[in-house]
């Protein structure tokens, strides 16, 4: 597949494993609040030099917080949760 | 004429779950508090999930009775029918014997119902008046919406926005069933207005909804939150499956050299296996395997360990196969196939050797889903793909050994709302990828100071 320097417009769509569903890159670059889903280098690098473009666009700090924290499993964030939730009542 | 397939009648439901944290044998290790270092407990889990599911998550009964109510409602649909795939061994010439089961049939489409039955019941009778959820696309959520209306629950689902706009008819399944489907972010909880104030046109995410309904079920103790996989209640709820199946291939005159399916949180492939791996513990020779998807090898090649939920530390411990905390699982096409980690019992189990892993690429599960189409008619879900490669690759191999082996694969769900996957096939944009042996490793690095439960044993990634 020819590799493009810049995204794709909105016209082209892969499947976002999280949705499940098609997604076009626009959005991945802003689902978590404004910065990239945590997905998204994984995600798109087969279509266009993600990594290069997202280097330039966020700052390192951007960069170390999109792309070095981990998805949260599911049982464990509800746990979190509810310790909240208990503190809260 | 041979038989195809092979129903049960309706009075041969099975009446029971089958618990096998009774019969596993290391125990599981629970879940730890990161602050207190204990384990975590009911009041722990109260503001989210009724205490009969509470009970049985933690429960050491080997059977547990399907009360009468759930067995009601799940005759709507099961016992579902376990197949014999002549088509597809016909077009592969294998002398395997390929079974299964076919979990498609329920109203939703998928095996979530048989754990979304039960947790609308047992919300029910303790007096939830409401269930919330998250969902993007909409497989569990109008799993839980079909099953609430069954049951007069209320049943809110907060479908991310953009999910909301695009795909509308999982919604318009979930709304059918009675459900409120509310775009989110929302006005309706405080963490959605937060985002709205922000950003009014926000096309929101999954974390977001999350937020959402979490917040709703704390909040309010007539609310209730709901999830489709990875916990020990649902995997138990979904062993019905697999009391049907012995029986099924009983009937049949056959008894399963293998068993496959696909892996996510665990939920389908446990409900399929675990009456079988109770066989195994008590000597049956049977190879059970669970697939995953070769990019995310959380189960594959990953060692056991607690890991922590977030790189700050502060959430719970759990048992778990895991990749480390800064893992980054590499693209998937299957929407159920998502979970940094693993259901403990499946982990458990792996490590115990009563049941293995096998991965596979994504290219290979649409070709093989397109096979098994072409042969057998019914169109997969992207995430039941991946245990038709490995049945394929099983059938094949097979073949090469001259043996006539009794492969049986669990059919989770049809792939009829999810045709957009098989497009970007058929047209040439999906490619394969390998997630690299230093990345991995990488990764591994982080959680190697943590504590390790006491069968801590290292993956194998050399």
């Amino acid at each position: 597949m020819k590799k493009e320097t810049m995204p794709p417009g909105n016209d082209y769509l892969i499947r976002c494993p999280r949705l499940g569903h098609q997604i076009y890159f626009s959005y991945c670059r802003s689902e978590n609040m404004g910065l990239p889903c945590f997905k998204t280098l994984d995600c798109w690098f087969q279509h266009f030099p993600v990594e290069d473009y997202l280097r330039e666009e966020l700052k390192p700090q951007e960069w170390e917080m999109v792309f070095s924290k981990p998805p949260k499993p599911k049982l464990l964030s509800l746990l979190e949760l509810a310790e909240k939730a208990k503190k809260e009542t | 004429m041979e038989v195809k397939k092979i129903v049960l009648p309706e009075s041969e439901l099975p009446r029971q779950w089958y618990n096998i944290q009774a019969d596993m044998p290391t125990p599981l290790e629970p879940v730890l508090h990161p602050g207190t270092g204990e384990p975590v407990g009911p009041d722990d889990l109260a503001p989210f999930f009724p205490m009969p599911l509470i009970e049985q998550e933690v429960s050491q009964e080997r059977f547990i009775d399907i009360p009468e109510e759930i067995l009601e409602k799940y005759l709507i649909w099961r016992p579902t029918p376990l197949y014999r795939a002549y088509g597809l061994e016909k077009h592969l010439d294998t002398p395997a014997k390929i079974y299964f089961k076919n979990e498609g049939v329920s109203p939703a489409g998928s095996h979530k119902p048989n754990t979304a039955i039960a947790q609308a019941y047992y919300n029910k009778i303790s007096g939830t008046k409401k269930i919330t959820t998250e969902t993007g696309a909409g497989q569990w959520g109008s799993a839980l919406a079909f099953c609430c209306s069954l049951f007069g629950i209320e049943c809110k689902v907060f479908m991310v926005k953009i999910s909301y706009d695009q795909k509308p008819y999982r919604r318009i399944m979930m709304e059918t069933w009675g459900a409120t489907c509310v775009p989110s972010p929302s006005t309706e909880t405080e963490s959605g207005r937060k985002i709205l104030e922000k950003n009014p046109d926000s096309p929101g995410s999954l974390g977001i909804a999350i937020s959402e309904a979490a917040e709703a079920a704390a909040l309010d103790e007539d609310t209730k939150y709901s999830l489709g996989s990875v916990l020990n209640h649902v995997l138990l709820h979904q062993t019905v499956n697999g009391l049907e199946c012995q029986k099924q291939m009983a009937i049949a005159g056959d008894y399963p050299d293998m068993i496959i399916g696909c892996v996510g949180g665990g939920s389908n492939f446990a409900g399929l296996c675990l009456p079988f791996v109770r066989d195994k513990i008590n000597g049956k020779d049977i190879d059970i395997l669970g697939v995953e998807p070769a990019s995310c090898p959380t189960m594959t090649r990953g060692p056991f360990a607690y890991d922590f939920g977030d790189t700050v530390q502060k959430l719970p411990l759990a048992p778990m196969y895991t990749l480390g905390h800064s893992f980054v699982p590499a693209p998937i096409h299957a929407g159920g196939l998502r979970y940094h980690g693993m259901s403990p019992i499946v982990s458990q189990l792996v490590l115990d050797n009563l049941i293995r892993a096998e991965s596979v690429q994504q290219l290979e599960t649409f070709q093989a889903g397109i096979t098994f189409a072409r042969t057998e008619g019914f169109i997969s879900a992207p995430e039941t793909d991946h245990a038709i490669a490995m049945v394929i690759r099983e059938a094949i191999k097979a073949k090469e050994e001259g043996k006539e082996k009794v492969i049986l694969f669990n059919w989770s769900g049809h792939g009829l709302v999810d045709m957009a996957a098989y497009e970007s096939y058929l047209s040439g944009q999906l490619s394969d990828h390998a997630l690299p042996e230093e990345e991995i490793r990488r990764a591994l690095e982080d959680i190697a100071p943590l504590p390790k439960p006491k069968q801590y044993r290292p993956g194998t990634i050399s």
